[in-house]
């Protein structure tokens, strides 16, 4: 097939795809009520200053302390709404205070709803169960406070177990959903669990790899054997460049060894959006070609979450941008490291993880191309911010998976927000699509 | 043209290919070792064995010895400065910018070299001892711009009939006593200043790292500084204090202890006979530095940009935190995180990227954090010591002390090491009055997320560096400016577009213009 039919194809898949969104009137920020969301996300100003005040929710200690600072940080927006000068006008009176703060704290409760799908793993089954019923699988992941401390890696490590067995426990009582739980290499587990090392460890230093491998090495060791005995899969995400090497080095180090030879399942992140993720990539393809597995490493293919943070520390130290600076280059790499992916199977499994409809309907055509089945190709979402694209996905009988936060509502979110905060920049396919670009412009080869 | 200033851009150690640099650079170092460091005046080298430098974490081994400048060397140097200040002040600006960077560039092609000295000399870990190198270069190529600029005089006033001018003469001869902690940056932050201004530096370099010193005086020879410009005297305290009481010397350019440079200053206000000027003295002395936890602080933040304030380069900096007042509310959780996080620090040999807090400098600094431990434990509650500290070289075990009664030395008085105080606070309020009440003004912190606490602060606070939401310590040339007030300095920052001022004299001239036939 040529490059012309190929892109013949990413057109017609990605019109499909989009025919099958629902409505537009539910926009993927439904979360928010429309008005504060047109306010929102017309004026960056106030976006980032309704983001500062997500953050801080977790720290304020009252009614009164809530509404001091979402004031304190309206006033810092240089044009206000007349909706929003009005709430800080309220705010200048205790009672006025109490009643914003109490609407506010709704507020974060509401937007975390829509993004964080349960406060413990137990709570999460249900929904987790609704998706699995719907035709979705799901990743978990468990939100949490930075780990600074020994005991505070290790109570992550005990969640993590605690969140294995529960999932492993519940999903064998679900359904039967041939497309969600086989390849043309095997059974796919059920459940599914996404690990960060930078909980597993207070020890990540950057110009010392070695120091937090070893340590999350003796945390991660035991929650392989878990995921085994429970027929789990663990996937380790990716973070900032910082922690790199260690990471990638102590998943391939673990998964590496004998004992781990026949499971658990597991996966590893590339991030498109550096400009040596291709040589990452072949890292891995080498190490998988010279390590038998019965279950092939399962590697995720992402944009990447830090772009903002890689950026501004390059610029801080006077380093060579990590990370591409435009985002058609970036996009090109993402098409790039698709193909070299699923050209490499059944070396790897491989999952797409983009909201980027172009991007998407891409690897379903590559994959098309070279005459792979639908099945080899997991395509993977945010909940909360990917759920059109995941029932569009889902309804037309590609295998997608949801990436599904766990974890307290309000500090949750206040994780989830600093992601955000630190990375608006990060405008993606679903501002874009928000602030009304055609389906032609969303789907041009970049 | 010169380009506009940018920060020398550190190492990324974070690329294996990079780390992979830096013990090759250690290796062969090692081979040049020991470093004979001579007094150097004008083309006059003295060499001798009077004063040893060691590696701090492994006492044996010799970095460099030095001979010990006497007072006849202290007079010869400033004999020689005084004639040939005249020179060197005599070259434009540009002419002496140029040499500045020239030696920047002769730095920076042996940026690991220099580096690995101050692992070995300083016990500095690599990424703190490449910071300094390149702080070192950022004050050549700073000042270098700086001194051109202010070549430039200011404008004043013009009214009919006459023409004001305001230009800037260097002050003389400037003598540099700088600490070893940044054994390359500070002495050539304070020397790049004054020559890029005119003025000729003896250098005394501290006596723990006078190798450090000699590879400055080389960049700066090496760079096209005339040999009258620059000398070197290593020595000890009597060697400064010669040099401070010379009447023939200026100025006084000195980075060090609080003590140290308030007889500095009673020294340098004595006429001597002979002395016809009044010199003048710029010190940035030591520091108690604050940091203030807000109750709505985000902790996942605050506490490792604490730890680190404290405790890298085992807290031997000036800008260093040594206390932490944080909100009641959340003192128990704050002080629950940082002593885990204290417990997991790596201490070990400069050498080794893994390590944070390396051994201090010398003996004495081992017994003075030592004592200071003992009397935090007499004075309220050590919450951590727990690490076994290697026996062999000077290791102190970083510390985390608690409840402390109100007015222990501990409190007030600086440790220079590796030990931090926490202490509850009852409101943001109740933290600046502590702050308040401190003899020293040097850096301050603040965590906190309502922009009118952070407004708060920044108006009540004395100190000269105050840090928003980060760590304390690191301040960029350019970027923020640095020095302190009240006994923490004479208020001049280092790095900042004021510094140069400190190193001139000011001079205006009217000039009656009615007969140059001008219109009116």
């Amino acid at each position: 097939m040529s490059q012309q039919a190929l892109e013949r194809a990413i057109q017609q898949i990605g019109a499909e795809l989009a025919a099958s969104f629902p409505s537009a009137a539910r926009h993927p920020m439904r979360a928010l009520d429309s008005r504060a969301m047109e306010l929102a996300s017309s004026d960056r100003e106030l976006r980032a200053a309704l983001f500062r005040f997500v953050d801080v929710a977790p720290a304020c200690r009252s009614l009164d302390d809530l509404a001091r600072h979402l004031t304190g940080y309206l006033g810092e927006v240089s044009e206000t709404p007349p909706p929003i000068a009005a709430a800080v006008k309220v705010a200048h009176t205790k009672a006025g205070r109490a009643a914003l703060g109490a609407a506010a704290a709704g507020g974060v409760r509401h937007l975390a709803h829509r993004f964080i799908v349960g406060e413990t793993p137990g709570a999460a089954l249900g929904v987790l169960r609704q998706l699995w019923s719907r035709g979705v699988a799901s990743s978990v992941d468990l939100l949490g406070e930075a780990t600074v401390t020994a005991a505070e890696a290790d109570a992550y490590a005990r969640r993590c177990a605690d969140a294995l067995a529960d999932l492993a426990g519940t999903a064998r009582g679900w359904q039967a959903r041939p497309l969600l739980e086989r390849d043309s290499v095997g059974p796919l587990p059920r459940a599914n669990l996404s690990v960060k090392v930078s909980a597993l460890t207070p020890l990540l230093r950057p110009d010392a790899p070695a120091l937090g491998r070893i340590d999350a090495a003796r945390r991660l060791r035991p929650l392989l054997h878990e995921a085994h005995r429970h027929g789990a899969h663990i996937h380790i995400d990716m973070e900032s460049l910082d922690s790199r090497e260690a990471v990638l080095g102590l998943v391939l180090e673990l998964l590496g060894e004998q004992e781990f030879e026949n499971g658990p399942s597991a996966g590893v992140v590339i991030q498109a959006y550096l400009r040596d993720s291709g040589e990452q990539l072949e890292q891995i393809l080498d190490w998988a070609a010279s390590h038998s597995r019965s279950q092939p490493i399962q590697v995720r293919l992402v944009k990447g979450a830090y772009w903002d943070h890689e950026l501004v520390q390059a610029r801080q130290h006077g380093w060579p941008a990590p990370v591409y600076e435009v985002k058609a280059e970036c996009d090109r790499n993402f098409e790039a490291l698709t193909l070299r992916l699923l050209e490499a199977r059944p070396l790897v499994r491989v999952a797409i993880g983009s909201h980027n409809l172009r991007s998407v309907a891409h690897a379903i055509a590559v994959n098309r191309q070279l005459g792979g089945q639908e099945c080899d190709l997991e395509l993977q979402v945010l909940r909360g911010l990917g759920d059109e694209l995941q029932d569009a996905l889902a309804s037309r009988g590609f295998r997608v998976r949801t990436y599904c936060p766990v974890g307290d509502l309000v500090a949750g979110m206040a994780y989830l927000v600093r992601r955000l905060l630190e990375n608006t920049s990060n405008d993606s396919f679903l501002l874009r699509m928000n602030e009304g670009d055609s389906i032609q412009e969303l789907l041009a080869a970049p | 043209m010169i380009p506009p200033f940018a920060n020398e851009p550190v190492l990324e150690l974070r690329r294996a290919t990079v780390r992979a640099e830096i013990d090759a650079a250690l290796a062969d170092l090692d081979r040049t070792l020991p470093l004979s460091v001579p007094v150097i005046i004008g083309a006059d080298r003295r060499s001798g064995a009077d004063l040893r430098s060691t590696d701090p974490g492994e006492p044996e081994r010799l970095v460099a010895q030095a001979v010990r400048a006497g007072s006849d060397d202290v007079d010869a140097a400033v004999r020689l400065a005084r004639a040939g200040v005249a020179a060197w002040c005599a070259r434009p600006a540009a002419e002496r910018a140029d040499a500045l960077r020239r030696a920047a560039s002769w730095m920076r092609e042996r940026r690991l070299e220099l580096a690995a000295l101050q692992v070995r000399e300083c016990a500095k870990p690599w990424p703190e001892a490449d910071g300094d190198v390149c702080e070192a270069i950022d004050f050549l190529e700073y000042y270098a711009r700086g001194a051109v600029e202010l070549d430039a005089g200011r404008a004043l006033v013009q009214v009919a009939g006459e023409r004001n001018e305001l230009h800037y003469v260097p002050r003389g001869v400037v003598g540099v006593i700088p600490p070893w902690n940044f054994p390359l940056a500070i002495p050539c932050g304070m020397t790049a200043a004054a020559l890029a201004t005119g003025n000729a530096v003896i250098l005394k370099p501290a006596e723990q790292s006078p190798g450090c010193g000699l590879k400055l005086v080389e960049a700066l020879r090496a760079g096209g500084v005339t040999p009258e410009a620059i000398s070197l005297l290593p020595g000890e305290g009597d060697t400064g204090a010669r040099l401070v009481s010379s009447p023939g010397v200026h100025m006084i350019a000195f980075t060090g202890s609080m003590q140290v440079g308030l007889e500095i200053i009673r020294s340098a206000a004595e006429r001597q006979p002979g002395q016809r000027h009044i010199k003048h003295v710029v010190a940035e002395l030591g520091g108690k530095n604050c940091v203030l936890v807000d109750s709505d602080a985000d902790l996942d933040e605050a506490v490792p940009a604490i730890v680190s304030s404290a405790f890298a380069y085992a807290g031997q900096k000036c800008s260093a935190a040594s206390r932490v007042l944080v909100h009641e509310a959340i003192f128990e959780t704050l002080l629950k995180r940082m002593k885990g996080a204290v417990e997991v620090l790596v201490v070990g040999q400069a050498a080794e990227l893994a390590t944070e807090v390396p051994p201090v400098i010398e003996r004495e600094a081992q017994e003075r954090v030592a004592r200071y431990a003992e009397l935090a434990a007499a004075d309220g509650q050590i919450v951590t010591r727990a690490q076994p500290v290697p026996d062999h070289g000077f290791f102190c075990a970083p510390t985390l002390a608690a409840s402390l009664r109100s007015g222990s030395p501990v409190l007030s008085e600086e440790v220079f090491g590796p030990l931090l105080t926490v202490e509850p606070i009852r409101t943001i309020e109740h933290g600046c009055d502590i702050v308040d009440e401190l003899p020293h003004a040097l850096t301050g912190g603040l965590f906190a997320r309502d922009p009118s606490t952070v407004r708060y602060v920044r108006a009540r606070t004395p100190v000269g560096d105050l840090y928003v939401n980060r760590g304390i310590t690191g301040a960029k040339v350019g970027r923020q400016p640095f020095g302190g007030n009240r006994l923490s300095g004479t208020g001049s920052q280092a790095g900042g577009p004021d510094y140069l001022l400190q190193f001139v004299e000011p001079r205006a001239v009217c000039e009656n213009t009615m007969r140059h036939g001008l219109e009116v």
